[in-house]
């Protein structure tokens, strides 16, 4: 296998997954499966951002549904009220979502694990109040409707199929970009910052700066999902962006394994798939969701992103009896 | 403001106070000794109050009886929480975060349970004091209230007094204090949270059934009530008993002048606005001496 | 531990794996079958709405079904539940649509569910009932495919008034209301049908749903002089209101929307309700026999008598059942022409009639009053029902 892999440039296999990827809606033709995958596209985004700052910095947050608000209703209001392009929307809906982290951040700074959760849950609520309060703009609980659709070189972007690939482009990009986050000197200050902040301190770095940016980060990645997702819905109204899509984000995040950009894309597809597929249990499928839940935070610590090892473990264990049986000798690799 | 308006209020956010008070509690006792958030709070005062309706309203029980027996039983539903969640995540020394999700994961089960065992319609809960207000001047008291200010700092008084004068309070205070050390000492310290978590459960439970004649008894009730008894926590500062306790108060008492003078759409906003800038400035709650984390 | 894990993981895969085996199969037999989705809040905070909507629509189809009401047509009822949630109402929708292929669908009941389920309809061209939304800006979109079969709420909130002024001489009132959009929809025309009438609005105070403690807002009201409260929301709320109200000593004329027209209302609210005015589209205590035997069918079925949830959607259930006995097929075009020409059913909530723009526009609006344990007739109000 190793052998095999080596003998074809990684870029083929790079290229290989994307040629899969884009024919997607080509294959999966049932379009309530696009339109799962392509809430999976939105909520992994979110859950990136959220990662950065959960599982990297180390700051929980329980308010995300908050910046995703922000980005769908900025967009949408700009769009409807300005006639502004679906793209213009999109960044200034992400600027101000990232205003908006960075406000959030400055009372953050002096709060750690509960005290944080709790600010954060304040400013989820806050933001929700607002949206439901705020008639003359938001419309009020009704919410909006009739958001237009983005456009690209007079192209409307509406059917799912359309969606499928704005958003995956996009998430492609946020994957990327988190990815060099992560991989760069900021990404490792957002580790030393978990793991000890005196420390970090204590080594000169502005430990302040970077737990604004991580804050700002995932709020523009929230924003610009929330964006996507007003003019993916059509629709916009407090109900969508409560608590518990908050706790949603987190769960997500948490269950696909916070410490890994991978997992939140492992997240969102797992926890979006479970609930869909359990419906066919009808009243019992929430307390099957919720002991899913429960199962993975004991038996998986670092969610299923830090299943890895254990997977490896076991295709090891299969190849090993199997190449034993083929009377081919093999180097085993050496497990943790 | 006339002066029997401010009178008013006062009174009238004493009770949910009292209540908000008894979750909280729960809150900052398992902090105190486990070190993390126990999200299922909410919904073990649910339990308390269903089991409580089904014991009392459905088998005709005696309400202090019945009391007696949904107390230790929530109590023992919190001890399975304990067992199943937090046991298992310290064997594989996972992030606190993970018991947030995980006890989340037991509050959508018992929830959703409920929804499917009493069904989706509120519950009457006749209060065992009868329904006819005592008149003090312009003031009119109700029975139910003063019950539950009574039940709940009497129940508030006992706590104090376990965590004082029993051996095992001892312990859970040493262990609050310095896990390791207590842990050194031969301080048994599983044995503390179990009963962290048994004494949050039970005190929600009692929070349950006092509040079910108020409220009406539903299956979604836990979220609310626990929410507020989490902020209540936290605005005392988490570990803190007597801050839960002045927090839940405080949040009463803020709950109750906000919805009579301020807008009431704006209310909630209102209140987590005032409750982060608090946070603010003094990070670890309102009840605490600031301290400066060292090495 | 290691063991553990991988059982668990083992079993995690079972549970999708079983999963995606099962749902694909939706099969159906009878060559002449007319499937009908659900989309309602079966869980969540609405759940005893959704459940009702589920009971309402299961009972219609079992008894078209069994009487052959629709000729040969056989109705199977798919039922999803959107928690309340309108990002999950829009995935059940197209679940519906695409998987289950429904020919029409019967949602959802939050207002902004149904606005998200409606982007999904209108694109695959599917008729949709709505039986518990009234936000306004459902049908003022000039989305085709929508039709509303819930009450009227600005018929009920002009009745309301006018019983208050012509009947009852009050002057001050308050209005007291639920902040989701259903009591929020339903501020906005009382406060219009008031002012409208010439009666003065004292105080308009509003509670999130979940509120226990009302007593602030109505002390409030009772400074100021209210001579009755105008609830709008569903019936936990309004029963607590009239409690606390009473418990402070107001005495004050409590009105109602059929909203909060619960048996459950009596029942919790108790001694403090008698009294109270609310307008409904049907009344538990009827004479008429189409009404009579739906809630003794409820009953028996049950064990509880319905609420509006129940009684909207089940009238649905045969405004459908009777457009396809009419066309005779499930071709989604004919059958919402078919639907807008509904006309002659003598049904539980009205005679219904849709406008141009899809609101049903033949329900009755009766005029009760809680005496003793049950709703009785005031009088049926006299309110322009021709939009």
């Amino acid at each position: 296998m190793e052998r095999y892999k080596s003998s074809i440039p990684t870029c083929l296999y790079k290229l290989g997954f994307i040629a899969v990827i884009l024919c997607v809606p080509y294959i999966i033709r049932n379009l309530y499966y696009l339109h799962l995958i392509n809430l999976i596209g939105i909520y992994c985004l979110v859950v990136i951002g959220l990662n950065i700052l959960t599982g990297y910095t180390g700051q929980i947050s329980m308010g995300q549904a908050g910046f995703f608000a922000v980005g769908a209703y900025t967009s949408a209001l700009l769009m409807m009220k300005l006639g502004l392009s679906f793209w213009v929307a999109t960044l200034i809906a992400a600027v101000v979502a990232a205003v908006l982290g960075i406000i959030i951040a400055i009372p953050a700074l002096r709060l750690t694990g509960p005290y944080l959760v709790m600010a954060t849950v304040g400013f989820g609520e806050i933001i929700r109040l607002i949206l439901v309060n705020w008639v003359p703009v938001t419309r009020g609980a009704a919410g909006l409707t009739a958001i237009p659709a983005p456009s690209l070189f007079g192209f409307r972007i509406i059917s799912e199929k359309s969606f499928f690939y704005l958003i995956y482009i996009v998430v492609a990009l946020g994957i990327l970009i988190a990815v060099r986050i992560s991989n760069s000197k900021i990404g490792r200050t957002f580790i030393a910052i978990r793991e000890d902040e005196l420390a970090a301190k204590s080594m000169g770095v502005p430990t302040n700066t970077y737990k604004v940016s991580a804050f700002a980060i995932s709020a523009i990645y929230a924003g610009i999902a929330g964006s996507m997702f007003g003019c993916f819905s059509g629709v916009a109204s407090p109900d969508a962006f409560t608590f518990n899509d908050s706790v949603g984000f987190l769960c997500m995040s948490i269950i696909g394994g916070s410490r890994s950009i991978y997992g939140a894309f492992i997240g969102s597809v797992t926890l979006t798939f479970v609930s869909e597929l359990l419906r066919f249990m009808q009243l019992y499928r929430l307390i099957i969701y919720g002991a899913i839940l429960l199962l993975t935070a004991i038996l998986m610590p670092q969610g299923l992103s830090g299943m890895g090892p254990v997977f490896r473990k076991f295709s090891h264990r299969w190849k090993g009896k199997r190449r034993l049986h083929g009377n081919i000798q093999h180097s085993q690799r050496k497990e943790r | 403001m006339k002066g029997w308006d401010i009178l008013y209020y006062l009174v009238n956010g004493l009770p949910i106070g009292a209540i908000y008070a008894l979750v909280a509690l729960g809150y900052s006792l398992i902090y105190a000794s486990a070190g993390v958030l126990n999200w299922s709070q909410g919904d073990m005062v649910m339990l308390g109050a269903f089991i409580g309706y089904n014991l009392h309203c459905l088998l005709g029980l005696n309400f202090i009886l019945a009391l007696l027996i949904t107390t230790p039983a929530v109590a023992c539903i919190g001890m399975l929480v304990e067992r199943i969640v937090l046991r298992s995540l310290r064997k594989r020394s996972s992030p606190p975060v993970n018991v947030v999700i995980g006890t989340l994961g037991v509050a959508i089960i018992c929830r959703n349970l409920a929804l499917a065992i009493w069904g989706p319609d509120a519950q009457l809960f006749r209060s065992p004091v009868g329904s006819v207000p005592v008149e003090i001047g312009t003031l009119r008291l109700f029975p139910q209230d003063i019950f539950i200010l009574i039940l709940g700092i009497a129940l508030m008084i006992l706590l104090q007094y376990f965590l004082k004068y029993t051996r095992e309070g001892k312990a859970l205070r040493a262990v609050a204090q310095d896990r390791m050390a207590a842990s050194l000492m031969g301080i048994d310290v599983g044995k503390s949270d179990t009963l962290a978590f048994a004494a949050s459960a039970a005190m929600g439970a009692v929070a349950g059934i006092l509040i079910a004649p108020l409220f009406f008894v539903t299956f979604n009730m836990g979220a609310g009530i626990g929410l507020k008894g989490f902020v209540a926590a936290v605005v005392g500062g988490l570990g803190n008993i007597p801050g839960a306790i002045g927090g839940g108060f405080f949040l009463g008492l803020i709950e109750s002048f906000a919805s009579g003078k301020i807008s009431s759409g704006y209310r909630d906003a209102i209140a987590f606005t005032v409750l982060i800038l608090i946070l603010w400035l003094k990070p670890a709650g309102l009840f605490s001496k600031i301290t400066k984390e060292t090495v | 531990m290691d063991r553990v894990r991988k059982l668990f993981l083992l079993l995690f895969s079972l549970v999708i794996g079983i999963a995606l085996i099962s749902v694909p199969y939706s099969g159906s037999a009878a060559n002449k079958v007319l499937k009908i989705g659900s989309v309602a809040p079966e869980t969540g905070d609405s759940a005893d709405l959704g459940q009702a909507q589920r009971r309402g629509i299961q009972m219609a189809c079992d008894e078209i079904n069994e009487q052959g009401w629709a000729g040969d047509w056989k109705l199977e009822p798919h039922f999803e539940d959107d928690e309340g949630n309108p990002t999950k109402a829009a995935s059940v929708t197209n679940k519906l649509i695409q998987e289950t292929k429904v020919p029409v669908i019967i949602g959802a009941i939050n207002s902004s569910c149904t606005l998200a389920a409606m982007v999904h309809t209108e694109r695959a061209g599917i008729p949709q009932i709505t039986s518990g939304s009234t936000g306004a800006s459902i049908t003022a979109q000039g989305n085709k495919w929508i039709f509303r079969t819930a009450v009227n709420d600005s018929h009920q909130a002009i009745a309301l008034i006018d019983y208050a002024i012509n009947r009852l001489n009050l002057k001050k009132v308050s209005t007291f209301t639920a902040a989701d959009d259903y009591g929020q929809s339903g501020a906005v025309l009382l406060k219009a049908a008031a002012d409208k009438a010439g009666l003065e609005v004292v105080v308009e105070a509003t509670y999130n749903t979940g509120d226990k403690d009302f007593k602030p807002q109505l002390l409030l009201m009772k400074e100021r002089g209210t001579e009755a409260i105008f609830m709008w929301g569903i019936y936990v709320e309004p029963a607590l209101i009239g409690n606390q109200a009473r418990l402070l000593g107001m005495d004050c004329q409590l009105f109602a929307a059929s909203g909060s027209a619960s048996h459950k209302l009596i029942e919790l609210g108790g001694e403090a309700l008698q009294g109270m005015i609310l307008t409904q589209s049907f009344l538990p205590e009827s004479d008429i026999p189409r009404v009579k035997s739906f809630i003794d069918n409820y009953n028996k079925r049950f064990g509880e008598d319905p609420i509006p949830h129940a009684a909207q959607p089940y009238d649905s259930v045969y405004i459908i059942a009777d457009a396809v006995r009419r066309i005779d097929t499930t071709d989604p075009v004919k059958l919402r022409d078919a639907i807008a020409n509904t006309s002659g059913l003598e049904l539980v909530t009205g005679s219904p009639r849709f406008a141009a723009n899809g609101d049903d526009v033949g329900k009755r609006v009766l005029i009760t009053e809680i005496r003793g344990d049950a709703f009785r007739l005031v009088e049926i109000a006299a309110v322009e029902l021709s939009d």
